[in-house]
């Protein structure tokens, strides 16, 4: 298979007002090959976007290259941008102007014009079910035929690579699944690569067949499902969601200790929503075990007579999740 | 690559133009503010022409005068050779000294409003124009009942001799004169009528030679003045070319009676007294010169008044010579914020990721950049355009009939609105290539434009002119008050305005460029 996108030691720096500098981005190797779906799986913050941003050329690398198709972002950016499509996150289209006018003009900037472009248009508005609604203004639009649009654009060149940055943001399920089954059918019909991050295991899961793990700007796993989840072995994780309450050392001592199969413990405490909010998330204790269904009893007798309060029980087999828990400590969602 | 810069232009435009808010405060409010200047400062369009007197002229007479014997050319052969002499020359003696005719003279006279003598400078004919009511009616209005004088020309004018044109013209362009009235070298040879015998030893009228063009000087800067004394000498010259008519009809019929005799032998040669015909033609010039209270003749002439483009210049209806000022001012004011905010937009862009969108193209940034000035150069170009063109319909409409307030060259409105236009575009670049942030263009931007606005007099007073050319308000309603009354002296203002703007657009794109960078 031949390789569409290649980055080597790609890094990103930003600086600070007060003169000190971050490192979104440390060093991160990728090779993508033609014709998959490869998502970059991480929590906000994890720099996924910057990697991106990156590698399609809108922010360039304080250290290191990317290739698209052979071609250096960096140096050949102009050849590097012809063979590639961008999903952003945000709804990058002009709310004044009609999806048929966006799509016009975003294709004009890829040097389209005249019936080619008039034909490209009208294959994607119907590829994206809004033919009937083309020439009314995007806000009058709901968030997932916004989204819709969003993605038709950055198809517009018929590229053999696009990038999809969290293109499920913000809207519902329905329409999620609509997109993800675009995604899909991108790969599957025409042969597009797909570069896709988000900070959701499900959609990862569901859609790649590569995935890179993204934790404070580098990339800590990658590989297919199995492979990932072969790292953490053949534990099930109990998850158990608990009230704003702390659990005693000696119940997590007794709990490792004394039942059969348990390996570790992580407790995530109750967490504050935001700094105004008087809301807290729930506290999430997470017991790895390699048969969880047969140590489940034991630890619910355990955390009962310790007076924890139990408000749900999950027992969840070997995934990305975990993956991503046995290797950082934190759970996606922090 | 021009398709590129041409698409982000085009959508620019589009954008702002959909923007129904955005339109009403670039367009509704400066109409609104200008219209309410206009009627508060300028009236309703019911006031009359203002009153004018004592109009400041300057008078220069350069005629020498015309020679009796000058006007008749002797035939070579003339019949009868065995009565007459010979010598042709000795049929008409030359009249006595101080017998030529001066219309010059006469004209001067009634600007200055001087006693009018005689043709004859030795004459004791004439009369006083003084004494006479003046009307600045046309002929077909003075005869009406509801007529009334509006006062004498010695209330009207206020005439000065002078020897030299250069020195009238010099002054009248320094402002010490609203028009210069400069009668020209053979003026009277002009309006008095040439003759010549014909074969039958008949006398005919010829064609009139060239030259002999009185010309009025007009003040640029007093418009409505200049028109006026324009006005009166065009009147005036008609009257001297009526007095020329009358005149040759008698030289005609006085000098064929007299060859006819001479030809029958009726009259002899030598008792002829020419100066009898002078006395006549005295008498002819005084009384065909009385009406002259009277001015305002219009009407076709084989004598014009030459003059600098006065039909161009506007009849200044005081509504239009308010709203030409304030709403250049307000145009172009409220265009200085299109200008600032238009370039603005790239945060906008920026916050909405269409900005990016585009980097991710395949379209290299600097195309980007200049789709984005060029468009927004457009947007303030029509901004203005259409400001003054709706500036002319409120005009015209308050006024009662089409006016052009802008003056009826369009081609340089046009580039003064493209100097103007530049130069607001220019100033946007570089207030937001300048700031940091959106929120120091929000407090910057206002601060500089309302500044330019105060020094540039857009809030109804005005700075000393020292203050006020730091502003390119100024420059810009400078200049289009200077088309507005038909001037074509704005260059140093298009040399301003083009410099200023063509300097902050090169500084201001290459400090936004940096907007870019992501």
């Amino acid at each position: 298979m031949q390789t569409m996108v290649e980055t080597r030691n790609l890094r990103k720096t930003y600086s600070r007002p007060d003169g000190s500098t971050i490192e979104a981005v440390k060093g991160v190797n990728l090779e993508i090959q033609q014709g998959e779906i490869f998502s970059l799986l991480g929590p906000n913050g994890a720099g996924k976007t910057t990697t991106i941003s990156m590698i399609s050329g809108l922010v360039e690398p304080t250290e290191g290259d990317a290739t698209i198709g052979g071609f250096s972002i960096t140096k050949q950016s102009m050849e590097a941008k012809r063979l590639m499509g961008f999903v952003p996150q945000e709804i990058a289209l002009y709310p004044e102007l009609s999806a048929r006018q966006n799509l016009a003009f975003f294709g004009r900037m890829y040097g389209m014009g005249g019936k080619a472009l008039r034909r490209r248009v009208d294959e994607l508005l119907e590829f994206v079910d809004l033919a009937d609604r083309q020439n009314d203004r995007i806000d009058t639009f709901s968030g997932g035929m916004k989204r819709r649009v969003n993605i038709a654009a950055g198809l517009l060149n018929s590229p053999p690579l696009v990038y999809m940055d969290e293109p499920t943001v913000g809207i519902d399920p329905q329409n999620r699944r609509r997109v993800l089954d675009t995604v899909k059918l991108l790969r599957d019909e025409h042969n597009m690569t797909v570069l896709y991050t988000t900070h959701l295991m499900e959609e990862a899961q569901e859609l790649s067949d590569r995935v890179a793990i993204m934790d404070h700007g580098e990339i800590i796993a990658m590989g297919t499902q199995d492979e990932l989840t072969q790292q953490v072995g053949e534990e099930d994780r109990l998850e158990f969601t608990i009230g704003a309450q702390e659990i005693a050392e000696a119940v997590f001592e007794r709990i490792q200790g004394e039942t059969p199969g348990v390996t570790r413990i992580l407790f995530n405490p109750p967490e504050q929503l935001d700094e105004d909010s008087s809301v807290f998330a729930p506290a999430l204790l997470t017991v790895f075990a390699k048969r969880g269904r047969t140590a489940l009893p034991q630890i619910l007798q355990e955390l009962d007579s310790a007076g924890v309060e139990i408000q749900s029980v999950a027992v969840r087999e070997p995934d990305l999740e975990a993956v991503f828990l046995a290797l950082t400590g934190r759970a996606l969602r922090d | 690559m021009m398709r590129k810069i041409l698409a982000v232009a085009f959508k620019e435009l589009y954008v702002t133009f959909r923007d129904r808010n955005l339109v009403l405060l670039m367009f509704a409010t400066p109409l609104v503010l200008s219209t309410i200047i206009g009627m508060a400062f300028g009236g309703s369009g019911d006031s009359e022409v203002p009153d004018f007197a004592d109009i400041a002229v300057a008078v220069v007479n350069l005629d020498e005068g015309a020679d009796l014997q000058e006007m008749i050319n002797l035939p070579d052969q003339l019949p009868n050779p065995d009565t007459f002499p010979i010598d042709a020359a000795a049929l008409f003696p030359p009249l006595p000294d101080g017998v030529a005719l001066n219309f010059g003279d006469q004209l001067a006279a009634i600007l200055l409003s001087q006693p009018v003598e005689g043709a004859g400078t030795g004459a004791i004919g004439g009369f006083d124009p003084t004494e006479i009511g003046c009307s600045l009616l046309d002929e077909s209005e003075s005869g009406g009942a509801a007529a009334a004088p509006l006062g004498s020309l010695d209330d009207l004018l206020d005439a000065t001799a002078m020897d030299s044109a250069d020195q009238a013209r010099a002054a009248v362009d320094s402002g010490e004169f609203a028009a210069a009235v400069i009668i020209p070298p053979g003026f009277s040879s002009q309006v008095a009528p040439q003759f010549a015998f014909d074969d039958d030893f008949i006398i005919r009228a010829q064609a009139p030679g060239e030259g002999g063009i009185v010309e009025v000087y007009a003040s640029s800067g007093r418009p409505i003045s200049a028109r006026i004394v324009h006005s009166i000498v065009v009147g005036m010259v008609n009257q001297f070319v009526r007095v020329g008519v009358a005149f040759g009809a008698t030289l005609e019929t006085s000098a064929n009676a007299l060859a006819g005799g001479i030809a029958r032998g009726e009259i002899e040669l030598g008792a002829v007294d020419l100066s009898a015909l002078s006395a006549d033609l005295q008498e002819l010039d005084a009384t065909a010169l009385e009406p002259l209270g009277c001015l305002i003749t219009p009407g076709a002439n084989n004598i014009s008044a030459a003059q600098r483009p006065l039909e161009a210049i506007q009849e200044g209806h005081p509504f239009a010579r308010v709203i030409v000022p304030a709403g250049a001012a307000q145009a172009v004011f409220f265009a200085l914020f299109t200008g600032v905010f238009g370039i603005q937009s790239i945060y906008q862009e920026r916050r909405n990721w269409t900005l990016q969108r585009m980097i991710v193209s395949p379209t290299p940034r600097i195309f980007l950049l200049a789709g984005k000035l060029l468009g927004n150069l457009v947007i303030v170009f029509l901004q203005i355009l259409i400001l003054l063109a709706a500036l002319t319909l409120v005009a015209s409409l308050v006024i009662g009939q089409p006016t052009l307030v802008w003056g009826g060259n369009i081609a340089a409105v046009l580039v003064v609105t493209l100097a103007l236009s530049l130069c607001a575009t220019g100033l946007g670049v570089f207030l937001v290539g300048l700031a940091k942030t959106p929120e120091q263009v929000n407090l910057f931007g206002p601060m500089v434009n309302i500044s330019l606005a105060v020094l540039g007099g857009t809030f109804g007073f005005a700075l000393p002119e020292q203050a006020a050319r730091f502003s390119l308000i100024y420059w810009g309603v400078d200049a289009f008050t200077q088309l507005a009354n038909a001037q074509t002296d704005f260059t140093l203002n298009l040399i301003v305005l083009f410099g200023q703007g063509v300097l902050l657009f090169l500084v201001g794109a290459w400090l936004f460029k940096r907007r870019l960078d992501l």
